[in-house]
């Protein structure tokens, strides 16, 4: 208790800050658009959360740190990438699967060579998978992908064996599948294939400079400084002062203090965290169908947004992977129905005499402060609900999956199947609800086992219909990412969650 | 008082005693340390989560869980952890953090960085304070006295953060002069040094109000001794009473107000870490606290009280001296 509140003045206290140094607004926030052609050269310093303790150096690791990703992403590549419309090739240049879609055969791409000069194999690429499915949380990075099942198909192509027919596996494969060398066995710095080579890396910080014989066209910029930060005030002030150039991911606050500021653009990439009330399915209060539709009835979503967000989201529909090309828009839109709320708790004889805890955290900008807001929001259908604060392993040990009601997030909304293998189907490797629905596994099953794009996209809708009526989520919001940034870099990354990484093609016109 | 000086044991003999007290107080500051560490590896085990659940992804499933507490060792009990972690600190081994990396190499770019901004505080309260509790004292009660006197409560009522913020608005906001926020340089140390003013000045100033008052009170008391007024009143010269009569019976309160200031800097410089991004131990013991990582945290406990006690032990020593020559 001591030490949120101690935080929420710390926050204050920045924001404060931040208002009190505004003395030279302008009218005229936003990127200041050069005319010409991108410009090659230039250091961009860049500020990304990570803390200390928690530096992990292996591509194959468990990342929490952003710094650490976003290293990691400019120095070695994946075999796809997020991409605008799902996603793109990076060192697999091209992908074909097998009529059954169990199996998948990736080309490298052309000219794609290791920073000391030594051309990628399949040798390679079969060596890192292996690596990757064999460390700690292969089997969820790698779902359904055996070791046994990775194998070259000669020196320039590469075979993945799925357990069952996957038309998303290149999905699967846009996030950690980062190469490195054949036999590499110390994976801290070993040489690349990524946009950007290593010049240092000391404690969380690091300085990369150009890859001139990327296989994808040399990036625009000479050099990249990644400078860690634990604190989004920090982080702040560090964009206002001019002390680097782009605050990643800087979050809300941040971004309304930046918001209009002379010299400063506040980017938007909408989608990039889900900040869904988790209602467990499977016994307890939230078992019975009828109480959550009640709840999904009840809040005022966009005054939810509006308010934990500081209008930097959307209103969410209860299914995620809001970011899918394939998100059912036509969907009628979930709002507050305060009368069938109240009837459908009535008719499924839920207690509202006694108040039920929420979990929550502060692991995400906006999380605690949702759940109070949807706190305050249900008691207009007669609902108390009393906040529960989490440290965050307290949360994921305690409450995660655990609770019968409490707030998650969930960075990766680009893809409606690989929400559900993650938190959806029976088999999830992380099903916070608890929720198990046959008929929404058989619509997973029909839309990642047909190369059909009608039935493809037929069996989707099925699934995000069942999802929208019955599940155990209730999504309220998106959060975008927001990052703040001197109105001299261009052409930055717009794709939400892992894609903020992408700085190729960014360059500073200043 | 004159007796027990003319009674002053030979210089072999004091020098002997000294050791051996220095050597008895370092030995419980030690067998501290050890209650402190053990007390460190329980309560983490105490705390809800673990650093298996803390390490992995948030979506990990209960089997990847399992194995990695398996792989850490935390399925042995706490105490068992806790022997086979010191045992290698007897060689000098701080461990392996719950991300695998050495403990050492987590904690050992940080340690430089705390010593240097807890270096310059500490002198720096030492030096502040002296100065103005001394020129507070020249004048009793009068107008310079009240000012220092007030001025110094302010200060020391202040929360770190406050002031931390206060200084960034007024030095990196309003006039550019000073840096808001510490980056890195090559080295993993502080990228200049005008980096560390504003951190020192958060840390200090509130330590500086302390400790003044403290230099304050323990010369006034002392202007108060029969010995004192003796002294004065045998004309001898001023610089002679202040060093030789005033200081001396002053130490013990001084010496243990800085050593506690020691202390105070280590905590404060959580928060001030924080705000100023400075890559010190206190961002290293929050973050391993929040991953549940035992060893880091014992890492940093280890080392820190290492810190106070080579404080701590020279200010008892300086107090016991001085009450000597009282």
């Amino acid at each position: 208790m001591e030490l949120s509140r101690r935080a929420a003045l710390q926050a204050g206290a920045a924001t404060a800050a931040a208002w009190l140094a505004g003395g030279c607004r302008s009218d005229s926030g936003g990127p200041r658009r050069p005319a010409g052609p991108p410009r090659r050269g230039g250091t961009l310093r860049i500020g990304a959360f990570g803390r200390a303790a928690s530096v992990v150096r292996d591509p194959h690791g468990t990342q929490t740190n952003e710094s650490d990703y976003l290293v990691l992403s400019l120095l070695y590549d994946t075999l796809t990438a997020p991409g605008p419309g799902g996603v793109a090739p990076r060192l697999a240049s091209r992908w074909t699967a097998s009529p059954d879609l169990r199996s998948w055969r990736l080309e490298l791409a052309e000219g794609a060579r290791f920073h000391d000069g030594s051309p990628v194999t399949s040798a390679d690429v079969v060596f890192s998978l292996r690596r990757l499915r064999q460390s700690a949380i292969g089997r969820s990075r790698l779902p359904g992908i055996e070791v046994d099942g990775i194998r070259a198909d000669g020196p320039r192509s590469v075979v993945v064996e799925s357990a069952y027919p996957n038309s998303d596996l290149p999905v699967v494969l846009r996030l950690t599948t980062f190469v490195v060398k054949d036999g590499t066995t110390d994976p801290a710095g070993a040489p690349g294939t990524g946009p950007f080579r290593l010049e240092w890396f000391r404690d969380g910080n690091a300085r990369l400079v150009r890859n001139d014989d990327w296989y994808l066209g040399p990036p625009l910029l000479d050099a990249v400084e990644v400078q860690m930060f634990e604190q989004p005030e920090a982080m702040l002030n560090a964009v206002l002062t001019g002390q680097i150039d782009l605050a990643s991911n800087v979050g809300p606050t941040a971004g309304r203090a930046g918001e209009g500021r002379s010299g400063l653009q506040v980017l938007r990439r909408p989608d990039d965290m889900a900040l869904p009330v988790v209602m467990r399915t499977s016994d307890g209060p939230f078992a019975d169908p009828r109480v959550r539709e009640a709840f999904r009835l009840t809040p005022d979503r966009r005054g939810m947004v509006e308010q934990a967000l500081s209008g930097y989201g959307a209103v969410g529909n209860d299914i995620l992977g809001t970011a899918d090309p394939l998100y059912a828009r036509d969907l009628p839109q979930r709002g507050q129905d305060l009368r069938r709320a109240d009837r459908l708790l009535t008719a499924a004889g839920f207690d509202r005499g006694r108040s039920y805890p929420l979990v929550t955290s502060d692991d995400v900008p906006g999380l605690a402060e949702s759940a109070t807001l949807f706190a305050h929001e249900m008691r207009k259908a007669g609902v108390r609900l009393e906040v529960v604060k989490q440290d965050s392993s307290t949360f994921l040990g305690q409450s995660k999956g655990k609770a019968p009601l409490y707030t998650s997030y969930w960075g990766t909304n680009d893809s409606l199947t690989f929400s559900a293998t993650k938190l959806l189907l029976s088999t999830a490797s992380s099903n916070e609800a608890d929720w198990r629905d046959p008929e929404f596994d058989a619509a997973y099953r029909d839309a990642v086992s047909t190369a059909d794009p009608a039935r493809h996209r037929e069996a989707l809708r099925r699934m995000q219909q069942i999802e929208h009526d019955r599940s155990g989520y209730l999504l309220w919001g998106t959060a975008d990412g927001v990052d703040v940034a001197r109105d001299t870099v261009q052409d930055l990354p717009t794709l939400p969650g892992y894609g903020r990484v992408q700085l190729e093609r960014t360059w500073l016109s200043g | 008082m004159a007796e027990r000086v003319s009674a002053r044991p030979p210089a072999a003999v004091l020098g002997r005693a000294v050791l051996w007290r220095a050597g008895l107080l370092v030995l419980r500051r030690a067998g501290l340390l050890l209650v402190l560490l053990a007390a460190v590896f329980l309560l983490v085990d105490l705390l809800p989560g673990d650093a298996a659940r803390s390490t992995l992804d948030a979506n990990a499933s209960a089997g990847e869980v399992a194995a990695r507490r398996a792989r850490l060792g935390l399925d042995r009990p706490w105490f068992e952890r806790f022997a086979h972690w010191l045992g290698g600190l007897c060689t000098g081994d701080l461990g392996v953090s719950a991300r695998g990396r050495p403990v050492w190499e987590v904690v050992g770019p940080h340690l430089p960085n705390t010593l240097l901004l807890g270096g310059i505080v500490l002198a720096l309260t030492a030096v502040a304070a002296l100065g103005l509790g001394g020129l507070a004292v020249l004048r009793p009660g009068g107008r310079l006295d009240r000012a220092i006197d007030s001025g110094a409560t302010v200060l020391l009522a202040l929360p770190e953060f406050v002031l931390g913020t206060g200084l960034v608005v007024v030095f990196a906001f309003y006039s550019d002069l000073l840096p808001a926020v510490t980056t890195t340089s090559t080295g993993g140390g502080v990228h200049d040094a005008g980096m560390l003013v504003l951190p020192a000045l958060a840390l200090a100033l509130p330590q500086i109000g302390w400790n003044t008052r403290i230099v304050r009170t323990a010369l006034t008391e002392q202007l108060r001794a029969p010995h004192v007024d003796a002294a004065v009143l045998d004309g001898l010269p001023r610089r002679r009473v202040l060093l030789h009569h005033l200081l001396p019976g002053a130490v013990p309160p001084i010496a243990t107000g800085l050593a506690t200031s020691a202390g105070l800097v280590l905590g404060g410089a959580v928060t001030v870490e924080t705000l100023f991004n400075y890559p010190g131990l206190g961002s290293v013991l929050t973050d391993a606290l929040q991953n549940r990582d035992g060893p880091t945290v014992a890492g940093v406990v280890a080392l820190a009280g290492l810190i106070i006690t080579s404080t701590l032990v020279p200010a008892d020593l300086l107090g016991r001296w001085a009450r000597r020559f009282a």
